[in-house]
């Protein structure tokens, strides 16, 4: 299955077709999360930004937004991380190497990775926001060198939760970061820590406030709570960067289903600093 | 003065040169009400229609369009977009509803341009017709500083002579390079001269005095009392009556948000992707994949509405969210009123400032 | 293989059976993508072995109750169609008089050997998997289901009330004409077929949910000074049964016995 665009010479692009991008490798990761890697057709890079996202076609079927799960330094494939929640992704979960599926995009601002160089990283990252943390992750670990200290904080509510359980073993026994893992219900195998992911703050170094900067990606009620951490090590609002995830239907700002008051996640976001946030009411 | 000044006949020769290339669209008398429709000539619309049912947005952003088809082809799906760019002539534009397509054009046509809509608005010509009194009891377009525009048409046509229709003479000027070759080509009507110009500033008094002023409020003051208001009450005992129904967002003549669906065919061959228009009011518009619906309550969604009528939209785009048209309030059958929302929360601030 | 679909009928005028046959141009394409095995109105075989069956009617009768149980162990997968198998119907008007004296006015002297039961939808006897609601059910959503069911597509009802198919159609709102019209509180997806052809939509297809019905209470009495009671009587007319989980709205409905 594949999407082309045909189109007479002369006339403007629709933003809404998709370019096609083939299914390299499919990993399943949880009982209802896959890692699809692909590559755009045309052998062309994707482009993109830690923290941007793409829209997803199965055609006849629909699209859905999903984040990027890989860092653009890691050369022309990307992956995304899917979640089997509706009915597009449950169509998703059955492609094997060699298909083909839409893609548009990358949309969304994304982190300015620059922004952050030469400051020390937390990475607070809850269920599902692993996957386009695991972006900025990625790419700090390339560039690692252009960082100070880098500590990531994963939660999940259960161990059969947590992805990329092979990245996060690589990544806890690198001299590169400090990784901390927890969940909310341990079972009986479970050897890690639990409880929720602020409770990991406890065991973070000190931090030097004015030369750290936090990335937040999570489910809605995550974020008070990790924000109220944060603001408590005087972590300033603007130097904490949070991905938002609302409904989105055209990913160019158009259609009007992402709207928080007057931003669209889509276009203005998904990455906003929790400086903005506070500005915008429904944002969390 | 600029411009040209033109009989009734002449201004039906007019419309009827503009639909000699063009398909002409304009206000059609059907029992009590106007809606804008195609139309074969001139003589079959109603010039002087009040205020149409709709706006004419439809015809630039329609409540259901393909935008693009796919096929499959050895194996593989082709996907071609769909344009329409077949010329129209939108005739007898209110100043409201122009106001309205502006901020469309400007959503639309920000970065990437929406090619579908920009492509049928490139063939599109308006000729707005100017209002000397308000249209309806819920209008507050002059609240809005939107019963005028100087911005958004090819031609603008004032009726000077308010007697009978057959006798009446017009202003006509034009506001784009479409339009002034348009006069050039016509050619007709004369140059205005010192009892035109009597007669066009006797009008705009007459206007100003027209419009009463609906608003407790100056429409620039509206944004910081409807901020201040963010946590007011009037939203939940407001929603208590409403239906969700949309109703609100489907008649706004700036309302643009939309859904997207595929489409497919019986054998799965081949199918479309179909644009619908969709509203902030319905419950499910803010509803993810995962359950999570960010504003499941119905007084969520209409302070969202009334909040992006009001500020937000002004704030993004720097042109009015609302142009004061009425349609909505006329369209709640609930009986909600933006306007008396608008209101209940300019006074709410204003006792907050006390 | 394709699909093996078939089509019943309980208690019912049967127009809902009827629709499909209506479907004309597209009937062939139809046959082209799924086999109908058993449908009374259009075929005289019979076959059991049933992936989707679709069943109008109410069920009002002993022997429906005995129908539906064994339809529901012959179709994978049991669909209602119509305002009668998703909320009852018009024969839920028989509820507002005692049982005897519907029969008696009915059935006459014969009466006692026609026993009837309360009218139901499918739903109150046995698992229904979908429903196309409407009096009749709506052709082209059927078309729909059938489409869904052959690309392994989702079905879903729309979630939003007719006023949304109205105003894009760009029909002049009934209550312009003074008329109550049942639109804002009724699942959208006839196309508005009611208000498109000049009357108000008397709510075939069902109440949308319970902030429609809450807001409802609200405005009838408060701006037109009509009792709730009043609007309630004629959402009856098509289905006094409209009290499934989704709508959490049970009993809203249900006469007062």
């Amino acid at each position: 299955m594949t999407v082309i665009e045909s189109m007479e010479a002369g006339v403007r692009t629709s933003p809404y077709v998709s370019t096609p991008a083939r299914v390299l490798d499919v990993e399943k990761l949880t009982d209802l999360e896959t890692l699809f890697v692909l590559e755009m057709g045309h052998g062309r890079a994707l482009d993109h930004r830690p923290g941007q996202f793409v829209q997803a076609w199965m055609p006849g079927i629909g699209e859905s937004p999903i984040s990027i799960c890989s860092s653009p330094t890691r050369g022309r494939a990307f992956e995304l991380c899917v979640r089997r929640v509706g009915e597009v992704t449950s169509h998703f979960h059955r492609f094997r190497p060699g298909d083909e599926l839409g893609v548009r995009g990358p949309y969304g601002n994304g982190f300015n990775m620059r922004s952050l160089e030469g400051h020390s990283v937390v990475v607070v990252a809850g269920g599902l926001g692993l996957a386009p943390a695991r972006s900025v992750i990625q790419y700090i670990i390339d560039r690692r060198d252009h960082f100070d200290q880098f500590h990531v904080l994963y939660g999940t509510k259960t161990p059969a939760d947590v992805l990329f359980r092979h990245d996060l073993s690589l990544w806890r026994h690198s001299a590169l970061m400090n990784v901390m893992v927890t969940v909310d219900r341990p079972d009986e195998q479970w050897r890690g820590r639990s409880g929720v992911v602020t409770k990991l703050f406890a065991d973070l170094p000190p931090l030097d406030p004015d030369r750290t900067s936090a990335v937040v990606i999570g489910p809605p009620v995550m974020f008070k709570f990790v924000v109220i951490e944060l603001m408590a090590r005087s972590l300033p609002a603007d130097r904490i960067f949070c991905s938002l995830e609302r409904r989105m239907k055209c990913g160019v700002g158009k259609c009007g289903h992402c709207q928080i008051n007057s931003e669209y996640v889509c276009t203005d976001g998904p990455v906003f600093t929790y400086e903005r946030m506070r500005s915008l009411p429904e944002a969390i | 003065m600029t411009g040209r000044i033109l009989s009734h006949a002449e201004l039906i020769e007019l419309i009827d040169l503009l639909g000699a290339s063009r398909r002409l669209i304009g206000p059609v008398r059907r029992g009590d009400h106007y809606f804008y429709e195609p139309v074969a000539g001139a003589a079959r619309l109603a010039l002087d229609a009040p205020q149409c049912v709709y706006s004419p947005k439809s015809f630039l952003f329609p409540p259901e369009e393909t935008l693009l088809t796919f096929e499959k082809e050895s194996g593989r799906f082709v996907a071609q977009p769909v344009l329409h760019d077949a010329p129209i002539a939108l005739i007898a534009v209110r100043p409201c509803d122009i106001h309205g397509i502006r901020l469309l054009d400007h959503v639309f046509a920000a970065p990437p341009g929406d090619a579908h809509y920009e492509a049928r608005r490139r063939q599109t010509f308006i000729l707005g017709m100017d209002c000397a009194e308000p249209c309806r009891a819920e209008a507050f377009c002059a609240d809005m500083s939107a019963n005028t525009a100087h911005l958004g048409f090819d031609l603008m046509v004032a009726r000077l002579a308010e007697k009978l229709e057959a006798r009446a003479t017009y202003a006509i000027e034009a506001g784009s390079e479409t339009g002034e070759n348009v006069l050039a080509e016509f050619g007709r009507g004369r140059a205005p001269g010192a009892v035109d110009e009597a007669a066009r500033a006797e009008r705009a008094a007459r206007k100003r005095q027209a419009f009463p002023k609906r608003l407790r409020c100056d429409v620039d003051e509206l944004p910081m009392a409807l901020q201040r208001g963010f946590a007011s009450k009037t939203w939940a005992q407001t929603a208590q009556r409403c239906y969700s129904c949309g109703s609100c967002n489907l008649v706004c003549p700036t309302c643009y948000c939309f859904n997207i669906r595929d489409d497919i065919s019986l054998d799965g061959n081949c199918g479309s992707r179909v644009r619908e228009w969709d509203g902030c009011q319905l419950r499910d518009f803010a509803l993810v994949a995962g359950g999570h619906n960010f504003r499941s309550d119905p007084a969520q969604r209409l302070r969202h509405r009334v909040m992006r009528k009001g500020r937000w939209i002004q704030d993004r785009t720097g042109l009015p969210g609302c142009v004061g048209c009425g349609r909505c309030d006329g369209a709640c059958t609930a009986k909600i009123s933006i306007r008396e929302m608008f209101n209940a929360l300019a006074e709410e601030a204003g006792h907050d400032g006390d | 293989m394709k699909p093996r679909i078939a089509i019943f009928s309980l208690t019912s005028c049967e127009g809902c059976s009827l629709a499909i046959l209506e479907l004309e141009d597209q009937l062939l394409a139809l046959l082209g993508g799924v086999e109908i095995v058993n449908f009374r109105e259009g075929m005289t075989e019979r076959a059991w072995d049933i992936d989707v069956g679709f069943v109008d009617g109410a069920v009002s009768t002993p022997q429906d109750e005995e129908e539906i149980r064994k339809l529901r162990e012959h179709c994978r997968t049991l669909v209602a169609i119509g305002a009668c198998a998703c909320l009852g119907g018009v024969n839920t008007l028989k509820h507002q008089q005692p049982p005897l004296e519907y029969r008696e006015y009915v059935y006459g002297a014969g009466a006692k050997w026609f026993p009837t039961t309360s009218a139901r939808p499918l739903s109150a006897v046995v698992k229904v998997d979908y429903e196309l609601p409407g009096c009749p059910m709506v052709k082209e959503e059927f078309l729909h289901f059938v489409k869904c069911a052959l690309t392994g597509k989702q079905f879903r009802l729309p979630a939003d009330p007719v006023c949304t198919e109205c105003k894009k159609l760009g029909n002049l709102c009934r209550y312009e004409k003074g008329e109550l019209c049942m639109g804002p509180l009724t699942r959208a997806g006839c196309r508005a077929i009611c208000p498109a052809y000049g009357s108000v939509c008397e709510g075939c297809r069902g109440l949308l949910g319970a902030d429609a019905v809450a807001a409802a209470r609200e405005v009838f009495p408060a701006r037109y000074g009509v009792p709730f009671d009043r609007i309630a009587d004629r959402l009856r007319l098509y289905g006094a049964y409209q009290d499934d989980g989704e709508n959490a709205i049970s009993g809203v409905l249900q006469p007062s016995r």
